[in-house]
């Protein structure tokens, strides 16, 4: 993925990345049960970038707004989609010297009352082991599970990328968390 | 949370609620056709790829649609490299269009509305190839050009992997008076233009614009761009009433020379003492008429324009015209015009394309999904 990171996204004050996500996401996720009326996470703008052109075509990624109207943090905490064999939740994250990209420790966190930017550069949703090519304005099913219980079942619209490949797409191996 | 997903806060809160500029991107209709022109408005014709079948058609088509639908709302679609440049409040419209080529591409030719061609060039037309033709059309309007431009830079980069643009044109109206009303606005002549134009909501109007047919056509138009040159040095040098005698119609406030309300009839039939027709028989309003042409009717939307070279300057009028046929509305109308109209002196033709404007959608829909699903 990214070797720079660069802005790509609008909002500067949402602590986007929570650096310690050592505090249980299980716990987070047991915690749902008050406040009936709270709602769930809205999820805007989804978007998966194509396949084509791409030197590694097994893998890409996905990335959205999720907006949290309600008072508690939540958490998205995974994804599936038939398209790929397997789905993880990424962070980029300074490595000797390099933004790598790696597994996201406990999932991404969608403040209370703010948002959440999954986008190039930042935090994302990868699909890997694709099953098929992915061309621009193809369709791709994406669920989204969150902390409160609540999942979202997406279609998601295949665009091209204009920033450089060579930014998004490095040669190096993605570095799964341990 | 008010603003959407981008902006939640240091953006100074307006002290009085100011009245929202969203158009709707949904409706039975491309919003733009029936809404005021706006003040700036781009132009761009894309010609598709070779690759670009009518699958593959489909699948721009539904990226433009989430793209419109987030730029008219003042969001970023999705992937925008330039997100900060989206803003609501714009009063941004984008309107889509299909060239006569795209009904040759297999799968599609059954489905060409009828009268759908490129328009036969004219004794007047100077026609550049720089301006003329297209399998595309976007057309973009917004109350402020930095929107404009940042909805075709989104828009015509997602195209990139279907169709490559090959003309642009920038045009600017302002149909907004002093007084902050609306008003019909003027072309680079100083004249009114558009008063003789079929009333917005009315059946006369309907009737002329939509399209009731083939069935995935139906809420749709067509639209015929004319980029036309204004001569303003050789205009200029006419006397006021010589200006107002080539159309028929008075510079102060576009009555007719007839009347004194611009929305007065025009009277074809008034002679003066000599017994000459007050409205000329090659005036422009004449000509044009609805009564003089069997009843045909066009919808005029027209952008001024000035193209620059150096220190040379050209200025003239993108000619927008609407109608359910090109063929059996628009081409008499050009014909005749071609062939008598006072103002073929001093205006020059020198881009032509025409489009189908395909209908609206709703929101569980997409542009032209009837043709292309
Ligand atoms: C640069 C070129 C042109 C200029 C400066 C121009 C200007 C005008 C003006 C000032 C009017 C009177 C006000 C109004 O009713 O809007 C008018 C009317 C009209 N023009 Fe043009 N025009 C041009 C080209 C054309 C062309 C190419 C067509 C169609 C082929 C056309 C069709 C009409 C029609 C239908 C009317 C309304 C007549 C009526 O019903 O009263 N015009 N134009
Ligand atoms: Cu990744």
């Amino acid at each position: 993925m990214k070797t720079k990171l660069l802005m790509a996204c609008a909002v500067v004050a949402l602590p986007l990345l929570l650096s310690s996500c050592g505090s249980s996401d299980s716990a987070a996720a047991a915690d749902t049960a008050p406040s009936v009326s709270t709602p769930s996470v809205l999820v805007e703008d989804a978007w998966v970038r194509t396949t084509t052109g791409a030197k590694d075509t097994t893998m890409t990624a996905a990335f959205m707004s999720l907006t949290n109207p309600g008072g508690s943090e939540i958490k998205l905490t995974s994804a599936t989609s038939p398209v790929a064999g397997t789905v993880q939740l990424h962070e980029m994250a300074m490595k000797d010297g390099k933004m790598v990209m790696r597994e996201k420790a406990g999932g991404i966190a969608v403040p209370a009352g703010s948002h959440a930017h999954l986008a190039p550069s930042g935090d994302h949703v990868m699909l890997m082991d694709l099953k098929q090519p992915l061309k621009p304005g193809d369709e791709v099913p994406l669920t989204l599970k969150f902390s409160d219980g609540s999942s979202h079942d997406l279609t998601v619209p295949v665009k091209k990328f204009t920033e450089e490949e060579e930014h998004y797409h490095p040669s190096q191996t993605p570095t799964p968390a341990s | 949370m008010t603003g959407g997903v981008v902006a939640l806060s240091n953006q100074p809160v307006p002290a009085e609620a100011t009245p929202s500029r969203v158009v709707s991107p949904y409706g039975d209709h491309q919003p733009a056709i029936a809404a005021p022109t706006p003040k700036h408005a781009e132009l761009v014709a894309l010609n598709l790829l070779s690759s670009t079948d009518r699958a593959a058609l489909g699948r721009l088509m539904r990226l433009w649609s989430t793209d419109i639908v987030a730029l008219t709302e003042g969001r970023p679609p999705p992937g925008d490299t330039a997100p900060e440049l989206a803003v609501p409040n714009t009063a941004l419209t984008v309107t889509v269009g299909f060239g006569p080529r795209v009904f040759t591409r297999p799968g599609l030719t059954a489905y060409k509305p009828s009268g759908l061609d490129d328009l036969p060039v004219m004794r007047h037309d100077r026609l550049l190839p720089a301006w003329s033709g297209g399998d595309l059309l976007l057309q973009v309007g917004a109350d402020d050009p930095v929107s404009v431009v940042h909805a075709v830079r989104r828009l015509v980069a997602d195209a990139a992997p279907f169709a490559r643009p090959v003309w642009r044109q920038t045009g600017f109206w302002n149909s907004t008076g002093p007084d902050g009303k609306p008003v019909t606005g003027r072309n680079l002549f100083g004249q009114v233009d558009g008063t003789g134009n079929p009333a917005v909501g009315t059946p006369e109007f309907d009737a002329t614009v939509w399209a009731d047919g083939p069935e995935w056509f139906r809420g749709g138009t067509t639209l015929v761009v004319r980029r036309i040159k204004m001569n303003l040095d050789t205009w200029d040098e006419l006397t006021r009433s010589e200006q107002e005698r080539a159309v028929g119609r008075k510079l102060s406030t576009g009555a007719p020379i007839t009347g004194t309300a611009e929305h007065d009839e025009l009277d074809l039939d008034a002679r003066d003492a000599d017994g000459r027709l007050v409205i000329a028989e090659n005036a422009h309003a004449r000509l044009s008429h609805h009564s003089e042409n069997d009843g045909r009717r066009i919808f005029r939307k027209g952008l001024n324009y000035v193209h620059d070279t150096g220190a040379t300057r050209e200025s003239g009028l993108i000619f927008l015209s609407y109608q359910a046929d090109v063929a059996g509305q628009f081409l008499p109308l050009l014909t005749r015009l071609d062939a008598a109209d006072a103002l073929n002196e001093w205006t020059t033709t020198i881009g032509s394309a025409v489009f189908a404007i395909p209908p609206g959608w709703h929101e569980d829909g997409w542009l032209a999904r009837d043709l292309l699903a």
